[in-house]
């Protein structure tokens, strides 16, 4: 039906054109534009389509139930970066070093094994954090007097 | 109306804050490098990320946190689980990749086949952090 409205629609501008004297070409005004406007409703529904997809799928991922407002500190917040550096490279020799200096076992029967439970503990907590590591060094170092 | 714009410069602050991340990121390793502490250069950039890992601050086709290792040979895995744990340890930076969009972090070196990726969202902990 489109087909025989298009058909209809250019027959009738060819004749007017031939009574005119002026040109016509195969790219019709009138047909482009009809094809155009289906193509766009095509796209429009694909959009929307997509956009449906999308909202259902966020509403079935972690985090969905949590605004974004909420979470606007922690965007802001600043790294240390030199830090997060040094725990990748440096971390793991120092973690070795002072989980075997201050082990609670080397300070049985004496009054600093429960400061060196605790310290070990922190220790073990913190094994990837460089900067914690040299606090709790320097605090083995004054505490439990241990000779680094 | 006014929302819409807030919410559009919003937008546009967030891709600065996760360009902004990758630099520091970049410029520390580097500096590491050059001081000696590092021995070998960490590169990081922005990838795919992995689709199963998703959640619903995830960057469309961005959502991946991405470090190589340029050591110039290939690691062994437990190298390089030893670098991702580092960054999913640091609860801070976790939470601060998960929400300015990344879902995956993937470590690797420039040679040789291996790599790890893990989903940020199993070490954010991001209920209780607000609860």
């Amino acid at each position: 039906m489109i087909v025989s409205l298009i058909q209809i629609k250019k027959d009738s501008a060819l004749s007017k054109s031939i009574a005119e004297g002026t040109e016509v070409t195969a790219s019709n005004i009138d047909l482009s534009i009809s094809i155009w406007f289906w193509l766009a409703i095509i796209e429009c529904i694909i959009i929307i389509y997509l956009v449906f997809k999308l909202k259902k799928r966020n509403v079935n991922l972690d985090f969905a139930d949590i605004s974004k407002d909420k979470l606007n500190s922690v965007k802001s917040s600043s790294i240390d970066m030199g830090n997060v550096m040094n725990s990748i490279n440096s971390s793991r020799g120092l973690y070795k070093n002072l989980s075997r200096l201050c082990h609670p076992d080397r300070f049985i029967n004496s009054e600093k094994q429960e400061l060196a439970e605790s310290i070990f503990q922190e220790i073990t907590k913190h094994k990837r954090n460089f900067q914690k590591l040299s606090e709790l060094k320097q605090r083995a170092k004054e505490e439990l007097e241990i000779k680094m | 109306m006014w929302y819409k714009i807030i919410e559009i410069t919003e937008w546009f602050g967030e891709v600065a804050e996760r360009y902004r991340l990758v630099k520091d990121f970049n410029r520390a390793a580097k500096y590491a490098f050059i001081q000696g502490t590092a021995p070998t250069l960490l590169e990081a950039k922005i990838t795919r990320g992995e689709s199963t890992y998703k959640h619903a601050f995830s960057k469309w086709m961005a959502s991946g946190f991405r470090i190589k290792a340029l050591s110039g040979r290939p690691l062994e895995r437990g190298e390089l689980v030893e670098i991702g744990r580092v960054i999913l340890d640091n609860e801070e930076l976790t939470r601060k990749l998960i929400t300015l969009g990344w879902d995956t972090l993937e470590v690797h070196s420039n040679k040789g086949y291996n790599g790890v990726k893990w989903a940020l969202k199993e070490f954010a902990k991001i209920g209780g952090f607000l609860n």
